[in-house]
C-alpha cells in the first residue's frame, strides 16, 4: 500500500498515477509519463521488528490516452500458522499436525484508457496465491523401536483476479469512481480438500467513491462498498508542496464500525514525492500477531493488506516520476510587458522584471512551476523566474527577468523582436506551454526620459573617458600643484570641464533630446553634444577621477517643455571653507557625501560650456538657486537630485 | 498597459502600476505650489529708506554694490547694512505689502521675505536630514557606474582653504533675527541652521539657537521645538540664567 492511500483511507476517487492503482485502475491515465513507486512498511504492534519491503511500481503513459501499470509487491502478503495438534487415537499412536496458511498477491497489471476528457476506464488484475501447508508428524513402531516420521501436504492455488475501474469528473472539482472487483477469477489449478476449505473469498465485489476538492488546497474523499465498508479521507495541501492527510475506515461488520483511523503527510519536491502515514485500529483483538486458530476465519479478509487480523502499521511510499511531457499541466494564460527596451539601462531586467506572466495550474496536482523569457541574439539562455508552487487550479502573476548579452549595444535603432515565455512544471523535462510575445528593443543611444536611467550612461569605466580625464590633468599637473590640499578637488574638476569646453561644442539634438543620448565616449569623440550628452559625459569624466556627482532633474509642472537636466559636483570642502571657493554662499550648497559628511556641492550648467567653467557654475548656481532654493522645487517634487555612486 | 513612472505605485511583484489619478491631483497640487512660488517670485521689493552704508549684491554674483532709496531690488538678491546704518524696504507680493526695518550690520537674503507652510518648512528639514539617501527604486537594485581610479598627488598635503569669515556669519544671524522679529519663522530657521552649518563656530551662540528654537516652537513644530531646546540645554557654557530659560520654554512647551 501506499503512504498516500493509506493516510487518506478513502482511494478509489483519488488515484492519479501508479501509486495503488489496484484500487481503481482507471486512475492510471493520470501519469504524466513514467512514474515509479518504491513502498515499505512497519508494524510495531505486532511484535515483528524492522521496516518490510512491500513493493515496487511502475507506470507508464502509452500514446496519449492509454496508460500501464506494473506492480511487485511480495509484502502484500500474510501467513497465518496453527500450532501442533498432537491427536491420540484410542490404541492408536499419537499423530501431531502443524498447519501453514499463505496468501499473498505478489503481482498486478492495470490498463487504463482515457475514453474522453472527463472520463476513464480502467482494468486491473491480481495475481493472487493461497498456499496450504500441512506437516504431519506420526510416531512410527516397528519392532518395539518408535520413530517418527514426518509428512508433508502442500497444496497451492493462483489465481487471476481481474478488477474493472471507471472515473468520471463531474465538474471541475467532482470525481467519481466506480469500482467492480472479483469481476472475474480464474484458478489455475484444483486446490484440496484443506485449502478449499480455507480460500479467500472472490465474489464480486462493487465501490463507489467521490473525490471533491471544495477549496484548491482541500481534497476530499469517501467510498462505499456492496459489502457495507466504506471509508472517509481528506488531503490539504499546505503549500512548499507540503501535504496532510488523515482517515477513517469504516466496517459494519467491525466494531466500533469506524474500525481504523489514519494520518500521514507527503512533500514534493521536483519530482520526487515523499509519503509517511499511519494506521491504527482501534480493537487491537485479532492484531498481535497471534490469536486462538478458533478465531480465525479466511472469509473475513477481503483484501490481504487490510483484513481483520492486519496490525497497526507505519507506511513510507516514495514516488518518482520521469520522462516527457505528455500533459499539460501549467498553461501560460497572458503575458503582459511593461515597455520597450532601453539597450542602455537593460542590465535593471536581471533585477526588475521586464513583464509579467499568469500561469494557472490546470493540473490536479501541486506543481512547482518555473517560467522562462528569451529573445533570439539578445540573449544567451533564457533567463528563469524563481520556482513558484501552485496547488491545482491556482494561478499565479510571476515576474520575468532577463539576462541581455552584449548584441543588445548594437542595436542602434528601434527593432522589433519575437520574445518567448515558457513555463516549465516540474518535475517535466520540457516546456509546459509556450508563449510568444512582441519586444520592442530600442536604439542603444535611446532614452525613457526618466534621470534615474541616465546614469546607466554614465560609464566613468571607458577607456576613453580614463583616458581623456588623465591626459587632460597631466597637462595641467603644474597649475593642480599650485592648488592642492583641499581645493584639489574642485580645481580638478574645473580644468576638466575648461578642457572639455575647449574641445565640445553644445549642440541642440534635432532628435529630441529626451529621446536620446550619446555615450561619454561617442560625445568625446563627435566633440560635442546637447546637455543630456554633454552632462552625462562631464559626470563620467569627473567620476573617472573619484569625484562625486549629481544630476539635477528639473520639470517645471506648468512648463515642461523647460525640463532640463544639469549636474553638481562634489568638491570636498567641509561647509565653513565655503569662502575659499565664492563669496556667496547662493554660489553652491551643502549636502551629505556619501560618508554623511557634509560637504560643499557646485552646480554646473553644461549647455553654456563654449563660455567655460565659471559662467557654466554661476548659470547652474543661479538655476538652482530659482528652482529649489526659492520655487522650493525639490520640496515639492519637481526637482529631482540622483547621485551617481 | 502598465508603465513605470516614478509617481507610480509599486505592488507587491515589485512592478510599477500607473495611477492616473494620483498623478493628476499630484500635479494640479503641483501646479498650485508653482504658482504660488511664482508670485512669490514676481514680488516687488523697493528700498524705502537707506541710512549710512546700505548694499546689496544680485543674484549669484559676489560683488555688493550700495543702493539708494527708491532703488527696486529682485527677490533672488540680498541686502546688507553697514555698521550704525539702516535702512526699510518694501516687499509687495500677491499676500499684499511688508514693510521691513533692518538694523544696522544685517545681511537679509530677500528670498527669505516670505512665509513657508509648515508642510513646506518641515520637508525642507527633513531633506536636510536625508540628502543622500536613495532618491528611488532604481538606485537599490543595481550597482551603478562608479569611479574606478583616483588619479593624482596626496590630498592631505597643500594649502589650509579659507575659512568662512565669522563676521559674515553674525551679519547672516542678525538678519535671521529681523525675520524672527518680523514674524518670518520658517525662514528664520532654515537660514539660522544654514549659517550654523557654515560658521560651526557661532552654533555655540546660545541666544541665537534660542532664537532657532523659538521659531520652531512658534511654527508648531514641538518636537523639532524640544530636540533644539535640548540641544542647547547641553551646551557647554550655558549661564544659570539661560539654563532656567531654556527649562521654562521646555516646560511652556510641554504643557
Amino acid at each position: 500500500m501506499d503512504a498516500r492511500r493509506v493516510g487518506m483511507a478513502s482511494y478509489g476517487a483519488a488515484v492519479a498515477d501508479v501509486r495503488e492503482f489496484n484500487i481503481n485502475p482507471a486512475g492510471l491515465v493520470g501519469m504524466r509519463d513514467w512514474d515509479f513507486t518504491a513502498t515499505t512498511y512497519l508494524t510495531p504492534t505486532s511484535g515483528e521488528k524492522g521496516f518490510v519491503f512491500h513493493g515496487l511500481s511502475f507506470g507508464k503513459r502509452i500514446a496519449e490516452r492509454g496508460a500501464l501499470g506494473l506492480q511487485y509487491s511480495p509484502g502484500t502478503q500474510v501467513r497465518f500458522v496453527v500450532p501442533p495438534t498432537i491427536t491420540v487415537p484410542p490404541g492408536g499412536t499419537p499423530t501431531s499436525s502443524d498447519r501453514q496458511l499463505e496468501y499473498s498477491e505478489p503481482f498486478s497489471l492495470g490498463l487504463a484508457y482515457r475514453l474522453a476528457d472527463e472520463a476513464s476506464l480502467g482494468i486491473g488484475a491480481r495475481v493472487r496465491r493461497e498456499r496450504l501447508t500441512e506437516t504431519l508428524y506420526e510416531l512410527v513402531i516397528e519392532d518395539t523401536i518408535a520413530y517418527p516420521v514426518v509428512t508433508i501436504d502442500e497444496s497451492e492455488v493462483t489465481s487471476w483476479n481481474l478488477d474493472a475501474g471507471l472515473l468520471i469528473d463531474v465538474g471541475e472539482a467532482v470525481r467519481l469512481g466506480l469500482v467492480g472487483r472479483n469481476l472475474l477469477s480464474l484458478d489455475d489449478s484444483t486446490p484440496n480438500d484443506t485449502l478449499s476449505a480455507y480460500r479467500l473469498p472472490d465474489n464480486a465485489v462493487g465501490e463507489l467513491s467521490i473525490a471533491a476538492r471544495p477549496h484548491r488546497t482541500v481534497l476530499l474523499t469517501a467510498e462505499l462498498t456492496t459489502e457495507l465498508t466504506g471509508a472517509l479521507g481528506v488531503e490539504w495541501n499546505l503549500g512548499k508542496g507540503f501535504a496532510l492527510r488523515g482517515g477513517a475506515y469504516l466496517s459494519e461488520e467491525e466494531r466500533p464500525a469506524a474500525y481504523a483511523m489514519a494520518a500521514g503527510v507527503g512533500w514534493t519536491y521536483e519530482f520526487l514525492e515523499l509519503g509517511a502515514s499511519y494506521l491504527h485500529f482501534f480493537d487491537q483483538t485479532l492484531r498481535s500477531g497471534s490469536g486462538q486458530a478458533a478465531a480465525f476465519d479466511p472469509a473475513a479478509i477481503r483484501t490481504i493488506d487490510l483484513s481483520p487480523y492486519s496490525s497497526d502499521r507505519v507506511q513510507l511510499s516514495l514516488k518518482a516520476m520521469f520522462g516527457r511531457v505528455r500533459e499539460q499541466l501549467a498553461v501560460i494564460e497572458s503575458v503582459e510587458l511593461g515597455g520597450a527596451v532601453y539597450p542602455s539601462s537593460a542590465s535593471l531586467f536581471s533585477v526588475n522584471p521586464i513583464g509579467r506572466a499568469v500561469i494557472a495550474n490546470v493540473s490536479d496536482r501541486p506543481l512547482q512551476v518555473k517560467a522562462a523569457f528569451f529573445v533570439d541574439d539578445f540573449m544567451d539562455a533564457p533567463t528563469q523566474s524563481p520556482p513558484v508552487y501552485l496547488q491545482p487550479g491556482q494561478r499565479v502573476e510571476v515576474p520575468l527577468t532577463a539576462v541581455f548579452n552584449e548584441r543588445l549595444d548594437a542595436i542602434t535603432s528601434l527593432t522589433v523582436k519575437d520574445a518567448d515565455v515558457t513555463v516549465e512544471a516540474s518535475p517535466a523535462e520540457q516546456a509546459d506551454d509556450r508563449y510568444q510575445t512582441r519586444l520592442l528593443i530600442q536604439g542603444r543611444n535611446a532614452w525613457d526620459g526618466d534621470v534615474l536611467t541616465l546614469r546607466y550612461f554614465v560609464t566613468p569605466d571607458h577607456p576613453e573617458v580614463i583616458r581623456y580625464s588623465r591626459d587632460v590633468l597631466l597637462q595641467h599637473r603644474d597649475s593642480l600643484a599650485g592648488a592642492g590640499g583641499a581645493l584639489e578637488q574642485f580645481s580638478r574638476a574645473r580644468v576638466i570641464f575648461d578642457a572639455f569646453a575647449g574641445n565640445l561644442v553644445y549642440v541642440h539634438d534635432p532628435r529630441q533630446s529626451t529621446d536620446y543620448v550619446q555615450y561619454p565616449a561617442e560625445t568625446l569623440g563627435l566633440r560635442g553634444g546637447d546637455c543630456d550628452d554633454l552632462t552625462v559625459c562631464f559626470v563620467s569624466l569627473l567620476s573617472s577621477i573619484g569625484i562625486a556627482t549629481a544630476f539635477v532633474d528639473v520639470l517645471p509642472p506648468d512648463r515642461p517643455e523647460e525640463g532640463h537636466i544639469y549636474l553638481l559636483f562634489d568638491t570636498g570642502l567641509a561647509p565653513q571653507f565655503g569662502a575659499s571657493i565664492a563669496g556667496n554662499a547662493k554660489r553652491y550648497m551643502v549636502r551629505k557625501d556619501r560618508r554623511g559628511m557634509e560637504t560643499i556641492w557646485i552646480p554646473v550648467e553644461t549647455t553654456v560650456i563654449a563660455e567655460g567653467f565659471e559662467r557654466a557654475w554661476e548659470k547652474g548656481a543661479e538655476e538652482y538657486f530659482r528652482d529649489v532654493e526659492m520655487a522650493l522645487g525639490l520640496v515639492k517634487g519637481w526637482v529631482r537630485i540622483v547621485d551617481i555612486q | 498597459m502598465w508603465k513605470w513612472h516614478s509617481d507610480s505605485s509599486r505592488d507587491g511583484s515589485g512592478l510599477w502600476i500607473f495611477n492616473k489619478a494620483r498623478w493628476e491631483m499630484k500635479a494640479t497640487m503641483m501646479l498650485a505650489l508653482m504658482l504660488a512660488a511664482a508670485a512669490a517670485l514676481r514680488a516687488e521689493i523697493t528700498v524705502e529708506t537707506a541710512r549710512g552704508d546700505v548694499r546689496a549684491r544680485h543674484g549669484v554674483t559676489e560683488s555688493w554694490t550700495a543702493v539708494a532709496r527708491g532703488d527696486v531690488l529682485k527677490p533672488n538678491d540680498s541686502i546688507r547694512t553697514g555698521r550704525e546704518s539702516q535702512a526699510v524696504i518694501r516687499v509687495q507680493g500677491e499676500e499684499g505689502t511688508r514693510t521691513i526695518s533692518l538694523p544696522g550690520e544685517v545681511i537679509v537674503e530677500l528670498s527669505d521675505i516670505r512665509e513657508l507652510t509648515q508642510e513646506e518648512l518641515m520637508l525642507k528639514l527633513t531633506m536636510e536630514k536625508v540628502r543622500m539617501a536613495p532618491s528611488d527604486w532604481k538606485t537599490d537594485e543595481l550597482g551603478v557606474p562608479g569611479a574606478a581610479v583616483v588619479h593624482g598627488s596626496d590630498r592631505s598635503s597643500g594649502e589650509t582653504p579659507l575659512e568662512n569669515d565669522l563676521a559674515t556669519g553674525k551679519l547672516h544671524l542678525n538678519g535671521a533675527r529681523v525675520l524672527f522679529d518680523n514674524n518670518l519663522y520658517s525662514t528664520c530657521i532654515l537660514r539660522g541652521m544654514e549659517v550654523f552649518r557654515r560658521y560651526p563656530a557661532l552654533a555655540s551662540s546660545v541666544p541665537d539657537r534660542m532664537m532657532v528654537a523659538d521659531a520652531l516652537a512658534r511654527t508648531g513644530l514641538k518636537g523639532e521645538a524640544l530636540a533644539e531646546y535640548g540641544a542647547v540645554s547641553e551646551m557647554e557654557g550655558l549661564s544659570d540664567r539661560e539654563r532656567a530659560e531654556v527649562a521654562a520654554r521646555v516646560k511652556s512647551l510641554r504643557r
